[in-house]
Parts: structure tokens; sequence; C-alpha cells
């Protein structure tokens, strides 16, 4: 018989020849929109999956650090304020609800409904980065910056105003007098004072000298205690391991919640070594989630202005679905995120 | 009846196909059609290709004597690392799928486009900007290896000021291809025409899409490693930098549970096209369908859980050790089960040996080679011995070259054909052939002995007395005849484009629907929805001397036969 | 670099002549066993590849079609069996389990350290090796000493990136991290030289990172040590220098040069007067001159030297990095004292080209194997 017709009709507009109608939304190489669309949630899922994978590192690195170092994430979610966090945990669970009524309307084909959701749901992404901005700014005024540079300047500002600032209020005004209050200020007032440069040891955090991790000495440790290490290491080395029993140490001595007037860590005796790992990978997923908000952020806003323009029906409102499905994948993040960090 | 076809055939496709729909270069640089974007990144491809091959050259003259013949420390070890990066990231992940997959995927699927053909360019663009950082990070000068390895990458005393540019490069390298899996994944899924179920679906389609399920399972761990190693160099956080409490060795495990699936990313689409090589210049239906599919998946699954047999040196603990070596072993079983049904295929065929034939069986000999020496390698005790040395340099040329390469280079000649509309010299091809496997034997095989006498990778100069100046020479000769080769057929595949003889739709006698458009093809593909049969089912066709190809036979009925063309239209 | 240079024509006696076409030969009671191994691979390896590619080659004859007969399909010929399907995947099955197997018991033979191993520490830094034996207080660089026919542990760390411990003669390798502890053993079992690699690579000079196993029966190992572990006490006070100069400062060579080139570290070529007059500035700006004298850091431009080597990190010189490792413990009193009078003198000992004027002609010049300049 024939080949399969192979004849072009490329030069006209294609749709001449399907039976069905072929509506301007409609991509010239789907059959009908129910293909379009499914493909285009298929589509978003598989993004969506990947997104999940890129943030799955670091919530292994996140694993990692703290089965090694409990310490150091006990220490450091002390500075984290939990009021913030509770707060921006609800503002993004609202404005998913909000995203899923925007969702729910356009399906109907309520455009106006889609609209006020639509603006209320940008409302929670701007108030969320607001309150990440006051968070962030807070914590570079004190001087928590991720990595090295935590040690590097020591921290101008007040000293470090705590959390439960209740708590600690309530105990100050039991145990203490206002002289005795003021008396110790002035001691601190001085202390700091002698401190124009980094703390004594500051050295200790040049990248050199501390040359081991803490996992290291998991390996084939058996066979080597610390007292024969000393024949052949360098003592910078050796400073170091020796280091980790007081770092242990200090999450005994401490329970959770407990309420303490927190010294700033720079001044802090008791800082476990490498506090300043906290902060790290604290600023590294937040501040990438940080990035997706706004990217939903920006990607609500397109679906708003499209919706005004009235570019969207019942029949068609693909992208407010599959907008909807990203801003819920970021706002499940988040969920993840706040106990992490805040909580635990 | 036949002349009808033959007019229906040829005289639509001479003025209106894919290359000639709309002019300009506006309509190539934006142009949403895939089998443009297709072409464009097969162009890329190889141009990246020649450049790795270039530095490629310069390594094997550098390793002539002893001392090094032409470079320094320094400058050796950034060929090597830019050897390695670019035929990785740029060349190799990229080749088949989104060169060739781009082009045949489609319409081998009988849709008239992927899935989403914006997204589909923007991939494009992505490569072209990660091509460029890579190239950027040669200013810099990088030198790490294409592994990044830690603690060396991340310390400014060590390691040259390209690895920040190079690893934003491969991160954006690594979302071009998780879009392009996305794309493919979604294609297959959602575009599959009336009739072309899972199970009709050509070979290549399946390894395609197992690639593809790789692609955006594994890239995104590799896109947040690369960005944490960029953010370690640049701020010294302390993941992965032991004098700041982190762990180098955590790097390694991030690092390979994207590169080792990665490596079946490569190798899998190459299966898929020899599969096609086979069935057809063989002409007889491709043996164990079922088999050969689900060995792809089952390839694709266990791929993700072998990383550690990279780092059976590196310390990590001998239970790891163990578990990694029994399920690398595992693996071997699938690609086994391909090879068998591809030589069972081959039983009572009758065989052509065309070029794109002779690409086929070279690879069923070069990835034997390569993957039974994967074999030593996954061996615990012996891997110890061979780890590093220019054993595993040999292997994994022979499966990334040998293999993988050997595949896209012969489905390349598969499908030039159709591509180009023009068919290229046949014997140039076969010459060409025989020189790159005597060229590619000589440099690659005498690797093995080096490797299992001690010569280490990654060495810029070597001892005079150790015996393994010789192997170096013979490589080193081997390479530059491979050069040639590809020079060579670099030279046929031009001519053929000014001046070949025009190609006929189906001139090697395939049966998967691609074959069944025009050659080029048209802009949409098909303008209806092709009805689809069995893709290995070569009895429905016969050789048409006026065509210079092969057409349908009359006395069969054509399923794909539609109202229009019944009508005669 | 005329150490590397040496060590490239140096004879490694039969560790590189010998050996057969697949391996090297074999010198550690390991090897044999690994060796088994691979030829066992090997065979298994041929044989599976000669009857694909026979079938392949008979195949593609037999069936051979002329491209011009434009030959067609057999509609007879199979394209299913499930029981060969199985038989195909179960007999290479089983086959690879033998390997892991085989694979995984040599290995955990391999891990396993007899308890009264010799231990020598290992230190790997760019681009050298430090090989230190407590029980003789002795420091070896670029060759280890090792007695025969006894189990020797190595107990490795780095001090910079990582690096890899590799003697192809005993088949032995592992890598060496910085931050934590790695080991291996072996037993020699044929006295001799052997080469010992860095396979992990660690730029620049990666590939020159070598040095050499020197096996010795028991009774020569001790005497060789306990004459090394005397080496500097015996030496005379007015050869300390070139005593430096020909077994200390190889550790220095890979960043410090003698004719003025700086590398990695500044070079030693009138580094003295440098610091004598106190010019040397640092990346914080100071100079070295604010240092010394009464009640500053430094009384004597000596006590700076003394700190450069065993405290690197406290005052890093403008333009370089703190690249250099501290030479704490590895370096006694004495050897240090020797370096300081070499920097001093080193006009006397190094021509401008920074060539070793008068080869050194020292008491006890015998240690020396060749291994070192
Ligand atoms: C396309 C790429 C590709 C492919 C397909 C493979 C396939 C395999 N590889 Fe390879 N490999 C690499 C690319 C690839 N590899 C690269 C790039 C590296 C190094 C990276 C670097 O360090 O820079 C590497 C390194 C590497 C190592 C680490 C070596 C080291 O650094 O110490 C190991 C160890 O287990 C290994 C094993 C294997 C195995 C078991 C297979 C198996 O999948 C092979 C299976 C196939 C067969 C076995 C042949 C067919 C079977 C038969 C005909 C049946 C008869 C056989 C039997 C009797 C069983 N590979
Ligand atoms: C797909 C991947 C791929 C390919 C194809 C090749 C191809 C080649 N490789 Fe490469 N190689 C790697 C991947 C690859 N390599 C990797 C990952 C490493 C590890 C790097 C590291 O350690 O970090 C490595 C390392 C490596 C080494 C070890 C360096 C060392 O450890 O010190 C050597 C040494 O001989 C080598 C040699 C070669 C040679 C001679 C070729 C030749 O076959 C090249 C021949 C090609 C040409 C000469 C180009 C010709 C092209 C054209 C003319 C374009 C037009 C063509 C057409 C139209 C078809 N390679
Ligand atoms: C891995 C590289 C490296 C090695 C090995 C090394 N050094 Fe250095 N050295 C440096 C660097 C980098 C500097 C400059 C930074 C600093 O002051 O620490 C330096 C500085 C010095 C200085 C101070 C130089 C000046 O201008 O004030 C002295 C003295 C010195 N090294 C001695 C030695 C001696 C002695 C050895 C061997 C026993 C040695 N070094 C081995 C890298 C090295
Ligand atoms: Cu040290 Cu390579
Ligand atoms: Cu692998």
């Amino acid at each position: 018989m024939t080949q399969l017709h192979v004849q072009s009709d490329g030069h006209e507009e294609h749709g001449h020849d399907h039976d069905h109608d072929h509506p301007e939304f409609l991509g010239h190489h789907w059959k009908n929109p129910v293909q379009q669309f499914e493909a285009g949630k298929l589509g978003m899922w598989l993004f969506l999956a990947t997104e999940v994978l890129l943030f799955g590192g670091l919530f292994c690195a996140y694993a990692i650090w703290r089965s090694n170092h409990p310490e150091i994430f006990k220490y450091g979610s002390q500075f984290l304020d939990t009021t913030w966090g509770a707060i921006n945990t609800g503002v993004l669970l609202i404005s998913s609800m909000t995203m899923a009524m925007a969702v729910t309307f356009a399906a109907r084909g309520n455009n106006r409904a889609v609209i006020v959701t639509l603006i209320l749901t940008l409302f929670g992404a701007a108030g969320f980065m607001a309150i990440k901005y006051v968070e962030y700014n807070h914590k570079f005024h004190e001087g928590f910056y991720p990595g090295m540079a935590f040690y590097e300047q020591p921290h101008a500002s007040e000293l470090w105003m705590p959390l439960e600032e209740t708590a600690i209020a309530k105990k100050a005004a039991i145990a203490q007098s206002e002289a005795a209050a003021s008396t110790a200020l002035a001691v601190e007032d001085a202390k700091r004072a002698e401190m124009p440069s980094p703390p004594a040891d500051a050295q200790r955090w040049n990248k050199p000298e501390a040359a081991i991790g803490p996992q290291g000495m998991t390996t084939n440790q058996e066979s080597l205690d610390i007292a024969e290490m000393a024949v052949f290491l360098p003592p910078s080395v050796l400073g170091n391991i020796i280091d980790q029993t007081g770092e242990l140490q200090y999450a005994e001595h401490h329970t959770p919640g407990e309420p303490v007037h927190l010294a700033h860590p720079l001044q802090d005796p008791e800082r476990p070594a490498n506090a300043q790992k906290f902060f790290t990978i604290y600023f590294l997923m937040t501040g990438l989630h940080g990035i997706h908000v706004v990217i939903g952020g920006v990607v609500i806003l397109w679906l708003l202005l499209k919706t005004m323009k009235g570019h969207f029906s019942r029949e068609y409102y693909t992208p407010i679905d599959l907008g909807g499905l990203y801003w819920h994948i970021v706002d499940v993040i988040w969920i993840f995120l706040f106990p992490l960090f805040y909580l635990i | 009846m036949t002349t009808m076809n033959t007019r229906s055939l040829e005289q639509p496709t001479l003025e209106d196909n894919y290359l000639t729909y709309t002019r300009g270069i506006m309509s190539w640089v934006l142009t949403l059609d895939h089998k443009r974007i297709g072409v464009m990144y097969l162009v890329s491809v190889l141009g990246a290709f020649l450049l790795g091959g270039v530095f490629a050259l310069l390594v094997r003259t550098q390793l002539l004597v002893p001392d090094g013949l032409i470079m320094d420390q320094d400058q050796y070890n950034q060929a090597f690392t830019l050897h390695g990066g670019i035929m990785v990231f740029l060349v190799i992940i990229p080749s088949i799928p989104a060169a060739l997959g781009n082009f045949v995927m489609p319409i081998m699927l009988g849709a008239k486009d992927v899935a989403f053909p914006r997204l589909n360019l923007m991939s494009y663009y992505l490569w072209v900007i990660g091509a460029l950082c890579m190239v950027y990070a040669m200013v810099g000068g990088l030198d790490t290896g294409w592994t990044f390895y830690t603690p060396y990458s991340i310390d400014e005393s060590s390691a040259m000021s390209g690895v920040i540019p190079a690893v934003t490069g491969a991160f954006i390298l690594g979302f071009s291809s998780i879009f392009t899996g996305m794309n493919f994944i979604v294609t297959i899924h959602r575009l599959r025409p009336d009739g072309m179920t899972w199970f009709r679906m050509p070979l290549f389609l399946w390894s395609i899409y197992a690639t593809a399920v790789i692609q955006v399972l594994a890239t995104p761990v590799l896109g947040i490693t690369l960005a944490l190693l960029a953010v370690e160099r640049a701020f010294g956080i302390g993941i992965f930098d032991p004098a700041l409490g982190g762990d180098p060795v955590l790097y390694q495990h991030f690092f390979w549970f994207y590169s080792h699936p990665a490596v079946y990313i490569m190798v899998l689409p190459a299966m898929g096209i020899v599969s096609e090589l086979i069935a057809v210049h063989s002409h007889r239906h491709i043996f164990g369908y079922s088999f050969i599919a689900w060995s792809s998946v089952a390839i694709a699954i266990f791929s993700f859980i072998v990383w550690g047999h990279h780092m059976f040196t590196s310390g990590q603990s001998q239970l790891m050790n163990v578990i990694f070596s029994f399920i690398t072993f595992s693996v071997a079983i699938p690609s086994a089960v391909k090879v068998f049904n591809w030589l069972a295929t081959m039983y009572k065929g009758a065989i052509s040996w065309n070029t794109p034939m002779l690409y086929g069986m070279g690879f069923i000999v070069l990835f034997l080679i390569g993957g039974l020496t994967g074999l030593y390698l996954g061996t615990l005790a012996v891997d110890i011995h061979l780890h590093d040395t220019y054993f595993v340099v040999a292997h994994f040329h022979y499966t990334m070259m040998g293999s993988a390469l050997i595949g896209f280079i012969g489905g390349l000649h598969h499908w030039w054909p159709k591509i180009t509309g023009k068919m290229y010299n046949e014997n140039a091809g076969r010459f060409a052939f025989v020189l790159f496997f005597i060229g590619y034997n000589m440099t690659f095989f005498t690797q093995f002995m080096l490797g299992s006498h001690g010569m280490p990778r990654r060495y810029g100069t070597y001892p005079a007395d150790a015996g393994f100046q010789t192997y170096h020479i013979i490589s080193t000769i081997g390479a530059y005849i491979m050069a040639i080769a590809f020079f060579t057929m670099a030279g046929y595949f031009l001519a053929s484009v000014f001046g070949g003889r025009r190609a006929a739709s189906n001139p090697w006698g395939g049966r998967s629907l691609e074959w069944q458009c025009t050659s080029p093809p048209p802009h949409d593909n098909f303008s209806e929805q092709p009805a689809v049969g069995d893709c290995y089912d070569f009895s429905v066709l016969r050789w048409d001397d006026a065509t210079n190809g092969y057409v349908w036979r009359e006395d069969i009925e054509h399923p794909g036969m539609t109202h229009s063309e019944a009508s005669g239209e | 670099m005329s150490m590397f240079g040496m060590l490239a024509t140096m004879k490694l006696g039969e560790a590189t002549s010998g050996g057969g076409f697949w391996m090297p030969e074999n010198a550690s009671t390991v090897a044999a066993e690994v060796d088994g191994l691979f030829y066992f691979i090997n065979n298994v390896n041929y044989v599976s590849f000669a009857l694909c590619v026979a079938i392949l080659l008979f195949f593609a004859i037999r069936y051979y079609a002329k491209p011009s007969s434009h030959a067609t399909f057999d509609p007879d010929a199979p394209t299913h069996n499930t029981p060969l399907e199985l038989t195909w995947s179960v007999v290479p099955l089983l086959i690879v389990g033998v390997m892991f197997w085989l694979g995984m018991t040599g290995f955990l033979e391999l891990m396993e350290a007899p308890s009264d191993s010799y231990e020598v520490r290992v230190t790997a830094q760019k681009w050298s090796w430090t090989f230190q034996h407590p029980e003789y207080g002795v420091t070896e660089a670029a060759e280890l000493t090792v007695p025969l026919n006894k189990p020797v542990r190595l107990i490795m760390t780095s001090s910079d990136v990582l690096h890899s411990l590799f003697v192809p003669a005993f088949r032995v390798k592992n890598d060496v991290v910085p931050g934590r502890y790695s080991s291996l053993w072996f037993q020699a079992t044929r006295p001799g030289q052997y080469r010992l690699y860095c396979t992990e690579y660690c730029g620049k000079d990666h590939s020159k990172m070598l040095a050499v196993v020197n096996v010795l029966p028991e009774d020569e190992f001790q005497e060789r040590l306990g004459k090394l572990a005397r080496e500097y006490e015996d030496i005379e006070d007015q050869d300390l220098p070139a005593y430096a100069l020909s077994r200390l400062y190889n550790r220095c060579a890979s960043c410090h040069s003698l004719d003025g080139k700086s590398g990695t570290g500044p070079s030693f070529k009138g580094l003295w007067d440098r610091t004598k007059k106190g010019s040397t500035v640092f990346t914080n700006g100071t100079s070295l001159k604010d240092l010394m004298g009464k009640g500053g850091e430094f009384e004597v431009p000596e006590n700076y030297i003394r700190d450069s080597i065993v405290n690197p990190q406290r005052h890093i010189v403008q333009n370089y990095t703190g690249a250099m490792p501290t030479f704490q413990g590895q370096l006694k009193q004495r050897q240090i004292d020797a370096l300081i009078l070499m920097l001093k003198n080193l006009d006397q000992l190094v021509d401008d080209q920074g060539n070793v004027i008068e080869e050194p002609n020292l008491d006890n010049a015998d240690i020396s194997t060749g291994a070192q300049q």
C-alpha cells in the first residue's frame, strides 16, 4: 500500500487537519488540552523531585554534622529566635492555603477570587521574606556569619539580647538586685573594652593549624592513644584533638531550653569547638530556601498579572495549578527546616 | 502504487523539510523544533569533542618521554583536567540524549515534538553557558582532575583559581541535563500516540527513558555538591575542609553518588543505539526484546547503589567496601544479558556490513573489554592494587570512549541520512572505522599493562627505568592514528553535506517510525498520528531500486494508512 | 630537583625489571594471593571474551549479506527464548559471585595487620613523604627502610591534601587523608629496593612524589636505623651546614629554592640577610624589625628562623600563604640548628645558580643510599 502519510502541512496553520478544535493555548504538538495538562503536571512533579533532591544533599549534610557534633547544634540553636520562626511557619502555611484556594477558584473560572487569593499569597511570600530579613539582619549585626567569617571580627555591637527574655527577666528579678546586675554589667563592659582585637586564641581558627577533624579519630583509634600520637603529631593537631573532650562535655552540662543568659559565642568560654558550623548550615539551608521563596513570589506575581489580563479560564489554568504545586513544595521544605534548626 | 509512494516520499522533501522550513539565523537561534535543537547540540558537542581531543593529544605527546616532552607539571595537570572535564560534561553526557536523542526520539515515538519545546531550547542554551564557564575556567587554570576532590580543590594555596568557574559550569550543565531528562520522561509518558504501547517502543527509547530517570534523580545531588564546593572554597564554611572540622571523604561520597550513575547515563543510550544498529543491519527481529528493555531499567536502578566502588582505598569502612563490591558485580548481569541478546539477534540474520553495523560490532568487542575489566576493579583485593593506576584509565576509556562514544558515532552514521538527507561515502566510512579500531586498541590496551605494572594516573612524568616508556610510545602512536580516523570521518561527513547522494527515506531498512517519514523529516514530523506496529518486524519491507531504499511491501496492508491517503490526497 | 633525577636513574633491583606480562614482580606475602585472584579473573575473562567474539565473528561471516543484495528479513528466526535468557543470566551471576567472594576474603586479609607488626608513622605533604620510626627516634624522607620477613604497619596521615601510598611490588595502597589516620600493612619477602608512588592526585608535583622502600634483612635493618638515629649527633659542628644541605634540605626543596626563584615559599637565597636586617614584611603589615630586639618576640634573628620552622603559621611572609607545615617533632633540636647554620652560610655552600659548590664529605656518608641528595 502506501508509506505512512508524510506529506507536510508545514506552511499552513497547524490544526486544519484535526477533527477537534485546537485552542490557542494548546501547543501544536498536543492532541488535546487534557494531554497538555497532564504532561505539564508530570513535568512539574519531576521538577519538584529534583528540588527535593537538591535540598536532600543539604539535609544529608545536616544529618551527618549533627550526628558528629550534637553539641554544636544544641549550642547554636539557642541563638535562633523561635518566635519569629514560628510566625514564619504560620505565614507560609496560610499562604499555602490561599494558594490552594486560588487553584480551586481557577478551576471554577472565578477570576476575581483568583486575583484576591493570589494577592494574599503574594503577601505571605513578602511577609516571610521580610521576617527573614529581620532575622538575618539581626544575626549579621551580632556577628553570626557563616563559616570562618564568624571569627573574623570581634563583634562590636552590644551584647546579644537573650531570646528567652521573659524567663531571664524573671530569673534576674528574683535572683539579683538592681545593684548586683549593674556591677555585673560594668565588669562585662570592662572585659569587652579590653578586647580590641580577636580573642587571643583566635589563631587557632587559622585554617592550617587546626588540622584535624573529630570523626577522624574514629578510624583506627584502637591502637593509637593520644600519648602515642604525641610522638609524632604537631602540637597544633594534638591540641585540637584534646579540645574535643571539653566540647563533648558541654552538651552534658546543659539541657535544652534551660534559661541561661547567653554570652556572645566569641566571649563564651563554654562555646564548643567549631561552633560556626551551625550558622554555616543554617544560612546555607535557609538561604537556599529563601531563594526559592523569592522565585515562588515572582511566579505568583506573573500568574497574577496573567490572570488580570484574563489569560486563564476554566478550560485552561495549568500554570496556576503548577505554580501552586511549586509553592507547596517550598512550604513543605520550610516545615522541615523549622524544627531542625529552631526546635531541636 | 509504487510510483505514487515514490512521489509522495520524495517530492515534498526536496524543498520542504525541517531544514528549509524557515530561513535565516534567527530561525535557528530561536527555534523550538526538536530537530533543529538536536542539530545545534550535535554541532556543539562535536566541537567540544575536537577540543577535548586536542587536550588528549597533548597529554599523549607529553608522555612520550619519561621527563615529559612538551609541558611542565602545571600545564600537564591542566591538560588532563580539561580533557576529562570537557569529555565528560560537555561531550559524552549530552552526546546521545541531547543531540541524537533530541533528533530521533520524538520521531521514533510518533510525536510532533518533545513535551516542552521551550524548555528544550533553554537546555541547549544552558549547555552553551556551561560550556563558556568551562572555557573561562581555563583562564584561571583548572588543575583538580575532573573529580574536583577535596580538600585539594577548596584550598586556594593548592588548586588554581579556575575551580569556581568550572564547578559553576558543571552545575549549569547539570541543570541542562536535568531539563533534558525531564522533557524526555514526560514526552515518553504523555506523547505516545495511540498504538505505541510501552512494549512497542524501540529499545533506543527504553534506554533513553532509563537514562532520563537517572539524569533527573542523580544530577541534583551533583548540583548541590558542586555548589557546596564553591561556597566552601569561597567562604571556608567547613563542610569538606578537615582543617575546619569538615570531612573531605564526604565529598567523594556526594560526587560518586552522581558520577557513578553518570557513567550509565553515558552508556545506556549507546546500548539503546546498538540494539537498533544490530537489529536493523542484521535485518532480523531483535532477540529478547523485553529482557533488553528491562535490563536498562535494572541498570538504572542498580547504578544508584554502587558508588562506593570508587572509594575502596579511601578508608571507608570495610563493611561498606564489601557491600559496594557485591552490588557492583550485580550490575554486570544486566549488561551481560544485553550482550548475549545482541549476539543472538545476529543469528540467522542477513548481516550487511554497513558502517553503522561495524560500529555496532565494534561496540560489542570494546564493551566486552571495558566491562570485563570492570570486574577486576570490582574485586576488592585486586582493586587495591589497580586503583588510580592506568588500569582504571584504560577501563574507563574502553567503556566511555570504546562503548559510549562509539555508540554515538555509530548512531551518527545510522541517522546521518535522516538528519541531513545525504548519504556519506560508505567505503570511506568503513576505512575510518578500521583505522579507528586499530588506533583505539593501540592507545588503550597498552594502558592495561601500564596500570597493572603500577603506573599511577595523572602523572606528567614517570620513572625512566620502570619499563613504562615502551607502552607509552605505542599508546601515543595509537592516539595519533585515532585522530587521523576522526579527521577522516569529519571529512567525509562534510563532503556528504555538500556533494553527497540524496538519501532515501529508509536507506537501511529500519522499521521504527523515523524511517517512515522523509529524509530529512518535514517540520512537523507527521501530519497525522501515525499508527504503530512491531518496530522490529522487518518482514513488511522490501528493497526498492527506484528510490534506493526500502519501502513497504505492496502485498501487506499498511497499518498507518489514513483516510487522507486512502482518498489519494 | 636533582634528588628526583637521582631517583629516576637509580637501579631498582628486580622490582622493576622482573614481573610478568600482567603483573610486576611480587615481593610481599599478600602479593601472591592478589596475583592469583587477578589471574583467575583473567582466565574467566579470556574465556568469556573469546566465546563472545568468536560467536560475533562467526555470525557476522556466516550470515553475511552483501549490502547490494538488499537482503530482508527471515521471519522464521526466533525472537525470544526464556530458558536461554535465564541460563545466560544465572551462569554469569554464579561466576561473579565467586569473584566477589574471593575478592572479599582476600581484602579482609589485606586489612588485618598482625598484632606484632613493626610500626612506622607516615606523614605525607605536598610533595614528599616523611617516615618516622618511633622505636628508633629516626625520621627518614624519600626513603623508607623496613625489615625483611616481618609485618610492617604504616600509620599514615597527611598535613595538607589527599595523597595515597602505593607500593606496586607489595600490591598495597591506601589513601592518606588529612585529619585522620589510615593504615596499611605488608610483609616484604625479598630484600631490595622498591618504588613507592603517590597515587592520589595532589597537585603540581604529584608525579614526583616518589620514594623508595628499602627492604633489609633484620640485622642490617637494625644497624642502619641505629646509624640513622645517631646520625646528627655524630656530626662535627663545622660539618653541620653541609649536613643540613645534604640530608635535611630535601624536605624543604619542594617549596624553597636555593637560586632565588620564589616557589611555594620564599627562596632560601638571601633569606638570612633579610632576616638579619629585619626587613621581612608579614601579611598583617608588621615587619620583622618590630618583633626583634630585647623584649621583642624574637631577641635574635635565629629565633625567628627556629620559629618559622616549628611554628610557621605565626607569621606569614607577605605574598605567601600559610602553606608551610610545621616541622615540630620531626626535626631534632640539633637538626634545626644545622638548618639555621645552613641558611647563614648558604653563600658558601651553593653558587649563584643554587648548585652545590662542594659535595659534602661527611664521615658517615655511607648512610646515604642515593635516595637523598
Ligand atoms: C560508560 C562508562 C562506564 C561503564 C559502563 C562502566 C562499567 C563498569 N565499571 Fe567502571 N568506571 C568508569 C566508567 C564506566 N564503568 C569510569 C569513568 C571510572 C573512573 C572514574 C575516575 O576515577 O576518574 C570507572 C571506574 C570503575 C571502578 C573504580 C576503579 C577505581 O578507581 O579503583 C570500578 C570498580 O568496581 C568499576 C567497575 C565497573 C563495572 C563492574 C562495570 C560493569 O557495569 C561492567 C559490566 C559489563 C560486563 C561485565 C561485560 C559484559 C558481560 C558479559 C559478556 C558476560 C560475561 C561476563 C561474566 C563472566 C560476568 N569502574
Ligand atoms: C568520553 C570521554 C573520553 C574520551 C572520548 C577520551 C578520549 C581520549 N583520551 Fe581520555 N580521559 C577521560 C575521558 C575521555 N577521554 C577522562 C574522564 C579522563 C580522566 C581525567 C582525570 O584524571 O581527571 C581521561 C584521561 C585520559 C588520560 C590519562 C591522563 C592521566 O591520568 O595522566 C589519557 C592518557 O593517555 C587519555 C587519553 C585519551 C586519548 C588519547 C583520547 C582520544 O581517543 C581522543 C581522540 C579524539 C580526537 C583526536 C578528536 C578528533 C575530533 C574531531 C576531528 C572532531 C570532528 C569529529 C567528527 C565529525 C566525528 N585520557
Ligand atoms: C609545603 C611547602 C613548604 C615546605 C616543605 C617548607 N616550607 Fe618554609 N615556607 C613555606 C611558605 C609558604 C613560607 C612563607 C609563609 C610563612 O612565612 O609561613 C615559608 C617560610 C619559611 C621561612 C621564613 C621565610 C622568610 O622569608 O622569613 C623559613 C625560615 C622557612 N620557611 C624554612 C623552612 C625549612 C627549614 C623547611 C624544611 C625543613 C621548610 N621551610 C619547608 C613553605 C614551605
Ligand atoms: Cu601526593 Cu599525589
Ligand atoms: Cu562506578
